[in-house]
Protein backbone atom coordinates (compact mmCIF):
# COMPACT_ATOMS: atom_id res chain seq x y z
CA UNK A 1 0.00 0.00 0.00
CA UNK A 2 1.91 3.03 -0.97
CA UNK A 3 0.71 5.99 1.77
CA UNK A 4 4.13 6.75 2.45
CA UNK A 5 4.93 10.13 0.75
CA UNK A 6 1.25 11.26 1.60
CA UNK A 7 0.65 9.91 5.73
CA UNK A 8 0.69 12.97 7.48
CA UNK A 9 -0.90 15.05 4.88
CA UNK A 10 -3.58 12.40 4.47
CA UNK A 11 -4.56 12.18 8.13
CA UNK A 12 -5.08 15.73 8.42
CA UNK A 13 -7.23 15.43 5.05
CA UNK A 14 -8.80 12.70 6.31
CA UNK A 15 -10.16 14.65 9.54
CA UNK A 16 -11.24 17.55 6.98
CA UNK A 17 -13.57 14.80 5.29
CA UNK A 18 -14.73 13.50 8.31
CA UNK A 19 -16.28 16.97 9.03
CA UNK A 20 -17.47 17.58 5.16
CA UNK A 21 -18.77 14.08 3.99
CA UNK A 22 -22.24 15.59 4.17
CA UNK A 23 -21.42 18.00 1.89
CA UNK A 24 -20.93 16.03 -1.01
CA UNK A 25 -23.62 14.74 -3.54
CA UNK A 26 -22.50 11.78 -3.68
CA UNK A 27 -19.14 8.92 -4.22
CA UNK A 28 -18.21 11.18 -7.83
CA UNK A 29 -18.00 14.41 -6.00
CA UNK A 30 -16.17 13.00 -3.63
CA UNK A 31 -13.90 10.93 -6.07
CA UNK A 32 -13.79 14.14 -7.95
CA UNK A 33 -13.11 16.37 -4.75
CA UNK A 34 -10.20 13.62 -3.65
CA UNK A 35 -8.58 14.09 -7.47
CA UNK A 36 -9.12 18.17 -7.76
CA UNK A 37 -7.57 17.97 -3.98
CA UNK A 38 -3.95 16.18 -5.16
CA UNK A 39 -4.22 18.04 -8.90
CA UNK A 40 -4.44 14.06 -10.16
CA UNK A 41 -4.27 13.22 -13.66
CA UNK A 42 -8.11 12.33 -14.09
CA UNK A 43 -6.85 9.92 -17.03
CA UNK A 44 -3.95 8.69 -14.62
CA UNK A 45 -5.60 7.99 -11.72
CA UNK A 46 -3.67 6.58 -8.94
CA UNK A 47 -6.26 3.69 -8.19
CA UNK A 48 -4.60 2.62 -4.75
CA UNK A 49 -4.00 5.82 -3.56
CA UNK A 50 -7.32 7.16 -4.14
CA UNK A 51 -9.24 3.83 -3.39
CA UNK A 52 -7.58 4.13 0.38
CA UNK A 53 -8.55 7.79 0.83
CA UNK A 54 -12.10 6.97 -0.82
CA UNK A 55 -12.09 3.96 1.80
CA UNK A 56 -10.56 6.13 4.37
CA UNK A 57 -13.10 9.13 4.20
CA UNK A 58 -16.45 6.97 4.06
CA UNK A 59 -15.44 5.48 7.14
CA UNK A 60 -16.88 8.07 9.37
CA UNK A 61 -20.35 6.75 7.93
CA UNK A 62 -22.54 5.61 10.63
CA UNK A 63 -24.87 3.14 10.86
CA UNK A 64 -27.91 5.65 11.06
CA UNK A 65 -26.44 6.82 7.65
CA UNK A 66 -27.24 3.98 5.71
CA UNK A 67 -29.49 5.28 3.19
CA UNK A 68 -26.84 7.52 1.71
CA UNK A 69 -23.79 5.35 2.68
CA UNK A 70 -24.89 2.11 -0.41
CA UNK A 71 -23.87 4.49 -2.72
CA UNK A 72 -20.61 5.20 -1.44
CA UNK A 73 -19.93 1.95 -0.64
CA UNK A 74 -21.01 0.95 -4.02
CA UNK A 75 -18.08 2.76 -5.30
CA UNK A 76 -16.05 1.66 -3.10
CA UNK A 77 -16.61 -1.88 -4.41
CA UNK A 78 -16.01 -0.12 -7.76
CA UNK A 79 -12.76 1.33 -6.91
CA UNK A 80 -11.46 -2.23 -5.22
CA UNK A 81 -12.27 -4.00 -8.39
CA UNK A 82 -10.68 -1.19 -10.93
CA UNK A 83 -7.45 -1.55 -8.48
CA UNK A 84 -7.47 -5.87 -8.73
CA UNK A 85 -7.92 -5.46 -12.49
CA UNK A 86 -5.17 -3.41 -12.73
CA UNK A 87 -2.59 -5.76 -10.83
CA UNK A 88 -4.33 -8.40 -12.74
CA UNK A 89 -1.69 -9.60 -16.11
CA UNK A 90 -3.51 -8.52 -19.22
CA UNK A 91 -4.32 -10.62 -21.77
CA UNK A 92 -3.60 -10.27 -25.22
CA UNK A 93 -5.59 -7.93 -27.24
CA UNK A 94 -6.83 -6.35 -24.34
CA UNK A 95 -3.57 -3.69 -24.47
CA UNK A 96 -5.70 -0.69 -24.96
CA UNK A 97 -8.29 -1.60 -22.34
CA UNK A 98 -8.08 0.40 -19.12
CA UNK A 99 -10.00 -0.63 -15.98
CA UNK A 100 -10.28 3.00 -15.00
CA UNK A 101 -11.71 4.28 -18.54
CA UNK A 102 -15.68 3.93 -17.30
CA UNK A 103 -15.01 5.30 -14.30
CA UNK A 104 -13.01 8.15 -16.15
CA UNK A 105 -15.40 8.74 -18.17
CA UNK A 106 -18.12 8.90 -15.63
CA UNK A 107 -16.14 11.72 -13.88
CA UNK A 108 -15.75 13.53 -17.05
CA UNK A 109 -19.58 13.07 -17.18
CA UNK A 110 -20.04 14.06 -14.15
CA UNK A 111 -18.13 16.65 -14.12
CA UNK A 112 -19.89 18.48 -17.26
CA UNK A 113 -23.05 18.12 -15.79
CA UNK A 114 -21.82 20.18 -12.49
CA UNK A 115 -20.84 22.87 -14.86
CA UNK A 116 -23.86 23.03 -16.80
CA UNK A 117 -26.01 22.99 -13.32
CA UNK A 118 -23.89 26.09 -12.77
CA UNK A 119 -24.98 27.68 -16.17
CA UNK A 120 -28.20 26.90 -15.20
CA UNK A 121 -27.64 28.67 -11.95
CA UNK A 122 -26.51 31.56 -13.55
CA UNK A 123 -29.41 32.02 -15.86
CA UNK A 124 -32.06 30.96 -13.46
CA UNK A 125 -30.12 33.97 -11.05
CA UNK A 126 -30.77 36.41 -14.04
CA UNK A 127 -33.89 35.53 -15.13
CA UNK A 128 -34.96 35.71 -11.25
CA UNK A 129 -34.17 39.43 -11.88
CA UNK A 130 -37.08 39.54 -14.31
CA UNK A 131 -40.57 39.84 -13.27
CA UNK A 132 -43.59 39.30 -15.08
CA UNK A 133 -47.01 40.59 -14.18
CA UNK A 134 -48.05 39.19 -10.95
CA UNK A 135 -49.66 36.22 -10.83
CA UNK A 136 -52.79 35.98 -8.27
CA UNK A 137 -54.13 32.76 -7.53
CA UNK A 138 -57.87 32.25 -8.62
CA UNK A 139 -59.83 33.00 -5.38
CA UNK A 140 -61.50 29.81 -3.67
CA UNK A 141 -65.39 29.37 -5.42
CA UNK A 142 -67.46 29.68 -2.12
CA UNK A 143 -68.75 26.03 -1.33
CA UNK A 144 -72.68 25.96 -2.58
CA UNK A 145 -74.32 22.73 -1.47
CA UNK A 146 -76.11 20.30 -3.54
CA UNK A 147 -79.06 19.58 -1.72
CA UNK A 148 -81.80 20.16 -3.82
CA UNK A 149 -84.14 23.24 -2.96
CA UNK A 150 -87.14 22.51 -1.43
CA UNK A 151 -88.31 26.13 -1.18
CA UNK A 152 -90.96 26.47 -3.18
CA UNK A 153 -92.28 29.84 -5.19
CA UNK A 154 -95.68 29.75 -2.92
CA UNK A 155 -93.51 29.49 0.27
CA UNK A 156 -91.57 32.78 -0.84
CA UNK A 157 -94.74 34.03 -2.17
CA UNK A 158 -96.47 33.34 1.53
CA UNK A 159 -93.90 35.32 3.44
CA UNK A 160 -93.40 38.02 0.97
CA UNK A 161 -97.17 39.00 1.59
CA UNK A 162 -96.55 38.65 4.97
CA UNK A 163 -94.18 41.64 5.41
CA UNK A 164 -95.85 45.03 6.29
CA UNK A 165 -94.69 48.07 4.74
CA UNK A 166 -92.89 50.33 7.47
CA UNK A 167 -95.91 52.84 8.58
CA UNK A 168 -95.20 55.82 7.20
CA UNK A 169 -95.41 57.54 10.65
CA UNK A 170 -92.44 55.57 11.75
CA UNK A 171 -90.43 57.73 8.90
CA UNK A 172 -91.23 60.55 10.64
CA UNK A 173 -88.22 62.80 12.52
CA UNK A 174 -88.51 65.33 14.98
CA UNK A 175 -85.87 67.73 15.47
CA UNK A 176 -85.96 69.41 19.00
CA UNK A 177 -86.76 73.18 18.69
CA UNK A 178 -84.12 75.34 20.15
CA UNK A 179 -85.01 75.88 24.06
CA UNK A 180 -82.57 79.17 24.09
CA UNK A 181 -83.78 82.00 21.58
CA UNK A 182 -81.96 84.60 20.55
CA UNK A 183 -83.94 87.25 21.14
CA UNK A 184 -84.06 86.40 25.02
CA UNK A 185 -80.56 87.03 25.12
CA UNK A 186 -80.20 90.09 23.14
CA UNK A 187 -83.26 91.32 25.68
CA UNK A 188 -80.90 90.05 28.26
CA UNK A 189 -77.87 92.06 27.23
CA UNK A 190 -79.92 95.32 26.37
CA UNK A 191 -81.35 94.88 29.75
CA UNK A 192 -78.23 94.60 31.60
CA UNK A 193 -76.92 97.82 29.87
CA UNK A 194 -79.50 99.79 30.63
CA UNK A 195 -78.59 99.47 34.08
CA UNK A 196 -74.38 99.37 33.71
CA UNK A 197 -72.23 100.65 30.89
CA UNK A 198 -70.71 97.64 30.59
CA UNK A 199 -70.95 93.91 31.97
CA UNK A 200 -68.77 90.82 31.96
CA UNK A 201 -69.58 88.11 28.82
CA UNK A 202 -69.83 85.96 32.07
CA UNK A 203 -72.33 87.40 34.06
CA UNK A 204 -74.45 87.26 31.34
CA UNK A 205 -73.72 83.17 31.46
CA UNK A 206 -74.86 82.76 35.49
CA UNK A 207 -77.68 81.08 35.96
CA UNK A 208 -77.47 79.08 33.13
CA UNK A 209 -75.34 76.05 32.94
CA UNK A 210 -75.91 74.73 28.89
CA UNK A 211 -73.27 75.57 26.87
CA UNK A 212 -76.37 76.46 24.16
CA UNK A 213 -76.83 79.72 26.26
CA UNK A 214 -73.19 80.69 26.13
CA UNK A 215 -73.46 80.47 22.34
CA UNK A 216 -76.92 82.28 21.79
CA UNK A 217 -75.30 84.87 24.16
CA UNK A 218 -72.45 85.75 22.13
CA UNK A 219 -73.92 85.17 19.11
CA UNK A 220 -76.70 87.73 20.46
CA UNK A 221 -73.97 90.00 21.12
CA UNK A 222 -72.64 89.69 17.78
CA UNK A 223 -75.97 90.42 16.25
CA UNK A 224 -76.40 93.92 18.24
CA UNK A 225 -72.34 94.71 17.55
CA UNK A 226 -73.45 94.54 14.25
CA UNK A 227 -76.45 96.65 14.61
CA UNK A 228 -73.84 99.13 16.21
CA UNK A 229 -75.93 98.84 19.51
CA UNK A 230 -73.16 97.71 21.51
CA UNK A 231 -69.39 97.27 20.85
CA UNK A 232 -67.21 94.09 22.41
CA UNK A 233 -64.06 94.27 23.66
CA UNK A 234 -61.36 91.55 25.00
CA UNK A 235 -57.83 92.61 26.01
CA UNK A 236 -56.25 89.09 25.50
CA UNK A 237 -57.19 85.77 23.69
CA UNK A 238 -59.27 83.68 26.07
CA UNK A 239 -59.61 86.36 28.59
CA UNK A 240 -63.18 88.04 29.90
CA UNK A 241 -65.19 89.43 27.19
CA UNK A 242 -66.98 93.00 28.02
CA UNK A 243 -70.13 94.42 26.40
CA UNK A 244 -70.33 98.08 26.26
CA UNK A 245 -72.94 100.27 25.68
CA UNK A 246 -73.06 102.68 23.14
CA UNK A 247 -74.06 105.73 23.46
CA UNK A 248 -75.83 107.97 20.70
CA UNK A 249 -73.12 110.55 20.15
CA UNK A 250 -70.45 107.98 20.58
CA UNK A 251 -68.20 106.72 17.55
CA UNK A 252 -67.35 103.41 18.66
CA UNK A 253 -63.89 102.54 20.34
CA UNK A 254 -62.04 105.83 19.69
CA UNK A 255 -59.09 104.76 17.69
CA UNK A 256 -57.60 107.99 16.26
CA UNK A 257 -55.20 110.06 17.89
CA UNK A 258 -52.14 109.47 19.81
CA UNK A 259 -52.73 109.69 23.90
CA UNK A 260 -50.54 108.89 26.27
CA UNK A 261 -50.21 105.03 27.20
CA UNK A 262 -50.96 104.32 30.49
CA UNK A 263 -49.17 101.31 32.25
CA UNK A 264 -50.60 98.27 30.87
CA UNK A 265 -53.13 96.84 33.77
CA UNK A 266 -51.98 93.57 34.88
CA UNK A 267 -54.37 90.56 33.56
CA UNK A 268 -54.67 88.11 36.04
CA UNK A 269 -52.87 84.54 35.24
CA UNK A 270 -55.49 82.38 35.89
CA UNK A 271 -58.17 84.28 33.76
CA UNK A 272 -56.26 83.80 30.82
CA UNK A 273 -57.30 80.85 29.36
CA UNK A 274 -61.16 80.56 30.85
CA UNK A 275 -63.34 80.02 27.90
CA UNK A 276 -66.08 82.88 28.09
CA UNK A 277 -68.94 80.99 29.11
CA UNK A 278 -67.56 79.97 32.58
CA UNK A 279 -68.34 81.94 35.51
CA UNK A 280 -65.26 84.44 36.84
CA UNK A 281 -62.70 83.39 40.10
CA UNK A 282 -64.46 84.71 43.16
CA UNK A 283 -61.27 86.72 43.20
CA UNK A 284 -60.89 88.05 39.91
CA UNK A 285 -60.75 91.84 39.94
CA UNK A 286 -63.16 92.75 37.47
CA UNK A 287 -61.88 96.08 36.53
CA UNK A 288 -63.45 97.72 33.71
CA UNK A 289 -61.64 100.96 33.92
CA UNK A 290 -58.21 99.13 33.41
CA UNK A 291 -59.95 97.60 30.77
CA UNK A 292 -60.87 100.67 29.24
CA UNK A 293 -57.71 102.41 30.08
CA UNK A 294 -55.94 100.13 27.62
CA UNK A 295 -58.57 100.06 25.10
CA UNK A 296 -58.21 103.85 25.00
CA UNK A 297 -54.81 103.37 23.01
CA UNK A 298 -55.10 102.95 19.25
CA UNK A 299 -51.78 100.26 20.31
CA UNK A 300 -54.79 98.25 21.81
CA UNK A 301 -55.48 96.89 18.55
CA UNK A 302 -52.94 94.60 16.73
CA UNK A 303 -51.80 93.45 20.67
CA UNK A 304 -54.88 92.95 22.37
CA UNK A 305 -57.05 90.69 20.93
CA UNK A 306 -59.53 90.81 18.35
CA UNK A 307 -62.79 94.06 18.36
CA UNK A 308 -65.56 93.62 16.70
CA UNK A 309 -68.30 96.54 15.95
CA UNK B 1 -57.22 50.96 -32.01
CA UNK B 2 -54.31 49.19 -34.21
CA UNK B 3 -52.76 45.90 -34.20
CA UNK B 4 -49.63 47.09 -32.13
CA UNK B 5 -52.23 47.88 -29.54
CA UNK B 6 -54.21 44.46 -29.60
CA UNK B 7 -51.34 42.54 -29.49
CA UNK B 8 -49.75 44.60 -26.73
CA UNK B 9 -52.71 44.67 -24.92
CA UNK B 10 -53.26 40.47 -25.31
CA UNK B 11 -49.36 40.58 -23.82
CA UNK B 12 -50.13 42.55 -20.98
CA UNK B 13 -53.34 40.61 -19.83
CA UNK B 14 -51.23 37.11 -19.86
CA UNK B 15 -49.05 35.72 -16.90
CA UNK B 16 -47.37 32.91 -19.27
CA UNK B 17 -45.04 33.68 -21.85
CA UNK B 18 -47.65 33.27 -25.50
CA UNK B 19 -46.69 32.25 -28.44
CA UNK B 20 -46.97 34.14 -31.55
CA UNK B 21 -49.34 31.42 -33.13
CA UNK B 22 -51.39 31.99 -29.68
CA UNK B 23 -51.73 35.59 -29.78
CA UNK B 24 -52.77 36.03 -33.60
CA UNK B 25 -56.02 33.85 -32.23
CA UNK B 26 -57.32 37.29 -30.36
CA UNK B 27 -58.47 38.40 -33.93
CA UNK B 28 -59.16 37.12 -37.43
CA UNK B 29 -57.19 40.10 -39.07
CA UNK B 30 -54.09 38.77 -37.01
CA UNK B 31 -51.18 36.00 -38.12
CA UNK B 32 -47.72 34.64 -36.93
CA UNK B 33 -46.18 37.33 -38.77
CA UNK B 34 -48.17 40.26 -38.39
CA UNK B 35 -47.88 39.37 -34.54
CA UNK B 36 -44.34 39.25 -34.47
CA UNK B 37 -44.22 42.05 -36.73
CA UNK B 38 -46.14 44.19 -34.20
CA UNK B 39 -43.95 42.48 -31.63
CA UNK B 40 -40.56 44.05 -32.75
CA UNK B 41 -42.87 47.21 -32.68
CA UNK B 42 -43.32 47.29 -29.13
CA UNK B 43 -39.86 46.43 -28.70
CA UNK B 44 -38.46 49.52 -30.87
CA UNK B 45 -41.25 51.96 -28.78
CA UNK B 46 -40.68 50.68 -25.28
CA UNK B 47 -37.17 50.65 -26.01
CA UNK B 48 -37.41 54.61 -27.28
CA UNK B 49 -39.52 55.48 -24.60
CA UNK B 50 -37.28 53.69 -21.77
CA UNK B 51 -39.98 51.89 -20.39
CA UNK B 52 -38.89 49.82 -16.94
CA UNK B 53 -40.41 46.46 -19.15
CA UNK B 54 -39.62 44.75 -22.36
CA UNK B 55 -41.51 42.24 -24.48
CA UNK B 56 -38.93 39.33 -23.64
CA UNK B 57 -38.47 36.04 -26.30
CA UNK B 58 -39.05 33.34 -23.54
CA UNK B 59 -39.74 30.06 -23.56
CA UNK B 60 -40.61 29.90 -27.60
CA UNK B 61 -43.32 32.73 -26.96
CA UNK B 62 -43.17 36.12 -25.62
CA UNK B 63 -43.76 37.56 -22.37
CA UNK B 64 -43.75 41.10 -21.07
CA UNK B 65 -41.53 41.28 -18.08
CA UNK B 66 -39.63 44.28 -16.17
CA UNK B 67 -35.60 44.87 -16.71
CA UNK B 68 -33.09 43.54 -14.80
CA UNK B 69 -31.87 46.75 -13.07
CA UNK B 70 -35.29 47.36 -11.32
CA UNK B 71 -34.90 44.00 -9.10
CA UNK B 72 -33.94 45.98 -5.83
CA UNK B 73 -36.66 47.36 -5.89
CA UNK B 74 -39.23 44.92 -6.78
CA UNK B 75 -38.07 42.49 -3.96
CA UNK B 76 -39.48 43.46 -0.96
CA UNK B 77 -43.23 43.41 -2.02
CA UNK B 78 -45.37 40.43 -0.85
CA UNK B 79 -47.76 40.84 -3.82
CA UNK B 80 -44.88 40.56 -6.52
CA UNK B 81 -44.20 36.68 -6.12
CA UNK B 82 -40.28 36.05 -5.66
CA UNK B 83 -38.76 33.46 -7.64
CA UNK B 84 -37.63 30.49 -6.03
CA UNK B 85 -34.28 28.99 -6.91
CA UNK B 86 -33.62 25.07 -7.03
CA UNK B 87 -30.91 23.38 -4.90
CA UNK B 88 -27.90 22.18 -6.44
CA UNK B 89 -29.04 17.89 -7.01
CA UNK B 90 -32.18 19.66 -8.26
CA UNK B 91 -29.86 21.84 -10.85
CA UNK B 92 -27.85 18.20 -11.30
CA UNK B 93 -30.61 16.44 -12.49
CA UNK B 94 -32.57 18.86 -14.59
CA UNK B 95 -28.99 19.43 -16.52
CA UNK B 96 -28.79 16.01 -16.95
CA UNK B 97 -32.36 15.71 -18.06
CA UNK B 98 -32.28 18.78 -20.28
CA UNK B 99 -29.21 17.00 -22.30
CA UNK B 100 -30.20 13.38 -22.58
CA UNK B 101 -33.91 14.04 -22.44
CA UNK B 102 -36.27 11.37 -22.66
CA UNK B 103 -34.06 9.91 -19.87
CA UNK B 104 -35.14 7.76 -17.21
CA UNK B 105 -34.30 7.56 -13.43
CA UNK B 106 -32.03 4.82 -13.55
CA UNK B 107 -29.70 6.81 -16.44
CA UNK B 108 -29.93 9.62 -14.24
CA UNK B 109 -28.83 8.06 -11.15
CA UNK B 110 -26.29 6.75 -12.90
CA UNK B 111 -24.49 9.74 -13.98
CA UNK B 112 -25.22 11.19 -10.46
CA UNK B 113 -23.88 8.14 -8.71
CA UNK B 114 -27.00 8.61 -6.28
CA UNK B 115 -30.35 7.71 -5.86
CA UNK B 116 -32.43 10.80 -7.58
CA UNK B 117 -36.01 9.61 -7.25
CA UNK B 118 -37.00 12.77 -4.69
CA UNK B 119 -35.34 15.25 -6.79
CA UNK B 120 -37.35 14.30 -9.54
CA UNK B 121 -40.63 13.97 -7.65
CA UNK B 122 -40.27 17.82 -6.58
CA UNK B 123 -38.86 18.66 -10.23
CA UNK B 124 -42.09 17.58 -11.37
CA UNK B 125 -44.38 18.95 -8.95
CA UNK B 126 -42.77 22.34 -10.04
CA UNK B 127 -43.64 21.23 -13.43
CA UNK B 128 -40.22 22.10 -14.59
CA UNK B 129 -39.56 17.90 -15.91
CA UNK B 130 -42.68 15.91 -17.27
CA UNK B 131 -43.03 12.20 -17.95
CA UNK B 132 -42.67 12.43 -21.84
CA UNK B 133 -42.50 8.82 -22.67
CA UNK B 134 -41.84 5.26 -21.76
CA UNK B 135 -38.97 3.09 -22.38
CA UNK B 136 -37.99 0.17 -23.89
CA UNK B 137 -37.32 -2.99 -21.80
CA UNK B 138 -38.28 -4.53 -17.99
CA UNK B 139 -40.69 -2.79 -16.62
CA UNK B 140 -41.22 0.12 -19.41
CA UNK B 141 -39.64 3.06 -17.41
CA UNK B 142 -40.74 6.10 -17.47
CA UNK B 143 -38.75 8.55 -19.65
CA UNK B 144 -38.68 12.31 -18.40
CA UNK B 145 -38.27 15.59 -20.50
CA UNK B 146 -38.09 19.32 -19.86
CA UNK B 147 -41.17 21.76 -19.85
CA UNK B 148 -42.18 25.03 -21.10
CA UNK B 149 -41.77 26.09 -17.52
CA UNK B 150 -38.63 24.80 -17.62
CA UNK B 151 -37.66 27.16 -20.45
CA UNK B 152 -39.28 29.93 -18.45
CA UNK B 153 -37.54 29.23 -14.65
CA UNK B 154 -33.97 29.83 -17.05
CA UNK B 155 -34.84 32.77 -19.73
CA UNK B 156 -34.39 30.15 -22.16
CA UNK B 157 -35.97 31.00 -25.86
CA UNK B 158 -35.95 27.74 -26.58
CA UNK B 159 -33.78 24.21 -25.84
CA UNK B 160 -31.49 25.77 -28.03
CA UNK B 161 -30.10 28.41 -25.56
CA UNK B 162 -28.65 25.61 -23.43
CA UNK B 163 -25.13 25.54 -24.06
CA UNK B 164 -24.01 23.54 -26.92
CA UNK B 165 -23.35 19.86 -26.75
CA UNK B 166 -20.43 19.82 -28.90
CA UNK B 167 -18.82 23.42 -27.09
CA UNK B 168 -18.66 21.18 -23.95
CA UNK B 169 -15.22 19.83 -22.98
CA UNK B 170 -16.61 16.59 -22.82
CA UNK B 171 -18.99 14.56 -24.91
CA UNK B 172 -21.84 13.70 -22.88
CA UNK B 173 -23.24 10.14 -24.44
CA UNK B 174 -26.24 9.53 -25.89
CA UNK B 175 -27.12 6.53 -23.85
CA UNK B 176 -25.70 5.33 -21.01
CA UNK B 177 -24.31 1.73 -21.83
CA UNK B 178 -24.34 -0.74 -19.23
CA UNK B 179 -20.91 -2.01 -19.69
CA UNK B 180 -17.57 -0.80 -19.71
CA UNK B 181 -17.19 0.81 -23.75
CA UNK B 182 -15.34 3.69 -23.46
CA UNK B 183 -12.18 2.64 -23.57
CA UNK B 184 -11.94 3.42 -27.45
CA UNK B 185 -13.09 7.05 -26.89
CA UNK B 186 -10.84 7.73 -23.93
CA UNK B 187 -7.40 7.17 -25.53
CA UNK B 188 -8.44 9.78 -28.78
CA UNK B 189 -9.48 12.28 -25.87
CA UNK B 190 -7.13 15.21 -25.37
CA UNK B 191 -5.35 15.13 -21.85
CA UNK B 192 -7.17 17.25 -19.47
CA UNK B 193 -4.37 17.56 -16.74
Amino acid sequence: MDLTGAGSTLLTRDNFLVVELDRFQGPLDLLLHLIHEQDVDIFHIPIARITDQFLAAIQVLRSDQLEGAGEFLEMAATLIRIKAQMLLPRQEGEEDQDPRAELVHRLLEYEQIREISNCLKTAEAERGRRFAKGWVPTRPRPEISDTPLETTWEDVWEVALQVALPDPADRRHTLPALSVSMEDKVSLIVTSLAEKVRVEFSRLLCGFEDKTHAVMTLLAGLELSRRHEIFLRQVTPFSELWLYRRREDDEGPPTGGREPVPEEPEIPRGTRRRPPWMPPEEDEPADPLAVLDVDSDDQGADTMGWETE
Amino acid sequence: MNITQIVEAVLFASDAPLKAEEIARADGSLDEDIVEKAIRTLQAQYGDSERSFQVVELAEGFQILTRAEFDPYLERFDTIPRPSRLSGPGLETLAIIAYRQPIGRIEIEYVRGVACGGVIRTLQDRALVDVVARGEGVGRPLLYGTTQRFLDHFGFRSIDDLPRAEELPVVLRERIPLGAEAGDRLTSEPDHG
